[in-house]
């Protein structure tokens, strides 16, 4: 994606959740630390860049020879755990 | 542990991210509302700790300022020291040295005297039963709510903010007679090293107390100053990308960050609810074993404490055990303990090395060298670790409506977690799950603790750390973190305990800061950029 096409997705997303990062100063403000637009927009048109597609990029490994089992088997390893140690309370595997 | 039982585990995200313990930021922090129940909930009970009968060192009787939280509780157990001589010897130090530390965010001296004079009447049967902390003074990060007194998180959100309760961790503390000395510095809403909300540096490392650009170790550096520079007997911080552990390390401390869940995380402030954790900093492994089991336990107001494997006896754990076999009178780990050595440990830091001799030395210690599973790098490193931004947000959507500069230099963290999808924040829950497997199937099936390189990957794991003073590097603390499997806190103390009965580097402290005149220092600031990328 160009910077501009990066741009639109910030601009929209961030209306999307209600921010308006016109609260920020054209010039940075030493009183509260806030950064200007300009150095928001540059940093997360990097993040857009960067982050989003390296998480959306992973699946867990399947089996196979290389990985040949594929997606319908993707999908069922490793269900998402918010607190994954704590589930191993409750399947007894840190019970003593 | 039966790590060979199940060795699947079912899906837990739903109903474990939508439940409690976040519930400080939805509220309007100025109104100084309650947590989440209209009244003030009873402080629950604390489970039972009994410090043991040490020893107290020499320099520890003349100056309670050295003493550790154990040799404390044993001075004025014995009646060698009250609880409020011991608390006006600390105002008393940080009347002298805390313009140069900038360590505490508030001070309650007042109100710890009269909580001092009430331990020492109790503690002398005349009103009630002393607590087994029997009025030892704490410093509290100021991310924990303390009831009547300003919890603002280093946050122009939370500038007005006086919580009428107390935090879980901090009743239980003051329950078992531990007492607010008052609140350490921090990082902005715990981002980065104590700053001012708009970036400038406040607290100093200890043991560089005329050079704000060394780095005291990030978010909890006001605890850790406090009790480095002897301002306190101990602490408690918060951990979401090893701001317990850092700040132990770079000022010379033992901070032990336990598994989620271990403590409640009722009545603190969210930075990312599935990686945030409550745990001391303290002068030594015992310090640390007592603080945490006063800390620990299940709480109503914290669903994620519920149903846990219970606490293990932690004061037990910190004990060093001294062999009455074999070599007679030489330290040995209370049981056999493989420590996994991960690729990398010793490059560049030869403390690490020397690390590796000393516990080799011990009997009981056998040093395994293990690899890391595969996509090690990829699930711990900066895109999966920032998944965690997504939590960072949602607690504070309020205020990123209302006034983005509320959030002063930490706001681009809080922006960029609005960047992420729904499916891409699962995603990265979907890989903690897989990484656990990994983690608990590879590296533990070969070793029963495991030194880190970086504090992160436990994090979001959540699993337990217990950083511990190594030595010292160019006249800098240097130190070294052990990981543990799920709820296995006790394992990690007992190499430290061990280790630390065979060495004296957690006892040394830093020389006092120059009296007068206060060096006048240039306090840095940071900006937004810096600020996220130190970020915890």
């Amino acid at each position: 994606m160009d910077s501009d096409a990066l741009d639109a997705y910030i601009r929209a997303r961030l209306a999307l959740a209600g921010v308006d990062i016109d609260q920020l100063p054209d010039v940075a403000d030493p009183e509260t630390g806030s950064p200007t637009r300009a150095v928001i927009m540059v940093a997360l048109r990097e993040f857009v860049a960067t982050t989003p597609g390296a998480l959306a990029e992973w699946t867990p490994p399947t089996g196979g020879v290389g990985g040949a089992l594929g997606a319908a088997y993707a999908q069922q390893e490793a269900a998402p755990l918010a607190y994954p140690s704590i589930t191993t309370a409750w399947t007894g595997e840190a019970d003593r | 542990m039966g790590r060979d039982l199940n060795r699947r585990t079912f899906l837990a995200a739903s109903a474990a991210a939508g439940s409690g313990g976040a519930l400080a930021a939805s509220a309007a922090p100025a109104a100084a509302a309650p947590a989440r129940t209209p009244t003030a909930p009873a402080a629950p009970a604390p489970p039972a700790v009994a410090v043991p009968d040490l020893p107290v060192r020499e320099a520890a009787r003349h100056d309670p300022t050295e003493a550790t939280l154990a040799e404390a509780v044993v001075l004025i157990r014995t009646g060698r020291l009250t609880s409020a001589d011991l608390v006006q010897a600390y105002l008393d130090r940080i009347e002298k040295y805390d313009k140069t530390y900038q360590a505490y965010a508030e001070v309650t001296g007042k109100q710890a005297l009269l909580a001092a004079y009430a331990a020492d009447r109790a503690n002398r049967g005349e009103d009630g039963k002393g607590g087994p902390l029997a009025g030892v003074p704490l410093c509290v990060k100021d991310n924990y709510f303390t009831k009547g007194v300003p919890t603002r998180a280093n946050s122009f959100i939370f500038e007005d903010f006086v919580p009428v309760t107390d935090a879980t961790a901090v009743a239980r503390l003051k329950a078992s007679g531990g007492i607010l000395l008052g609140k350490g510095q921090m990082g902005p809403l715990a981002t980065t090293r104590a700053t001012t909300p708009n970036g400038m540096i406040t607290t100093v490392n200890a043991w560089t107390p005329d050079n704000p650009l060394i780095d005291p170790g990030g978010s909890s550096t006001g605890p850790a100053c406090a009790v480095a520079g002897r301002m306190a007997s101990s602490s408690i911080g918060t951990q979401t990308g090893g701001s317990i552990v850092n700040p132990a390390n770079r000022q010379n401390l033992t901070g032990l960050k336990p598994t989620m869940g271990r403590v409640s995380l009722n009545g603190v402030i969210p930075l990312s609810y599935t990686r945030d954790h409550c745990g001391p900093i303290a002068r030594d492994a015992m310090d640390a074993a007592i603080m945490l089991t006063v800390m620990a336990g299940p709480d109503a107001e914290d669903p994620r404490t519920q149903g846990l494997p219970r606490l293990p006896h932690l004061v037990r754990a910190a004990t060093p055990v001294v062999s009455s076999k074999g070599p007679k009178g030489k330290v040995r780990l209370r049981r056999p303990t493989r420590i996994g050595v991960p690729p990398g440990f010793t490059d560049g830091i030869a403390r690490r090395s020397a690390l590796l001799d000393t516990l080799a030395d011990l009997p009981g210690v056998t040093l395994v060298e293990i690899r890391y599973p595969t996509d090690w790098s990829l699930l711990t490193g900066s895109a999966f670790n920032a998944a965690r931004l997504s939590e960072r947000a949602e607690p504070f959507r309020h205020w990123l409506r209302e006034d983005l500069t509320k959030f002063g230099v930490s706001v681009l963290g809080w922006l960029q977690g609005l960047m992420l999808s729904g499916d891409e924040w699962i995603t990265a829950q979907r890989a903690k799950h897989h990484l656990l497997r990994a983690v608990l199937d590879g590296p533990f099936d070969h070793c029963d603790v495991l030194l880190q390189t970086s504090p992160v990957p436990f994090d979001i794991l959540g699993l337990p750390e217990i950083g511990f003073p190594i030595g010292f590097t160019a006249g800098m603390p240097t130190g070294a973190i052990l990981g543990g499997a799920p709820y296995e806190e006790d394992r990690l103390l007992e190499v430290v305990a061990a280790y630390q009965a065979v060495t004296d580097w957690h006892r040394r402290r830093p020389a006092d800061p120059a009296l007068e005149p206060v060096k006048r220092v240039v306090r840095p600031l940071l900006n937004a950029v810096e600020a996220a990328a130190s970020s915890a």
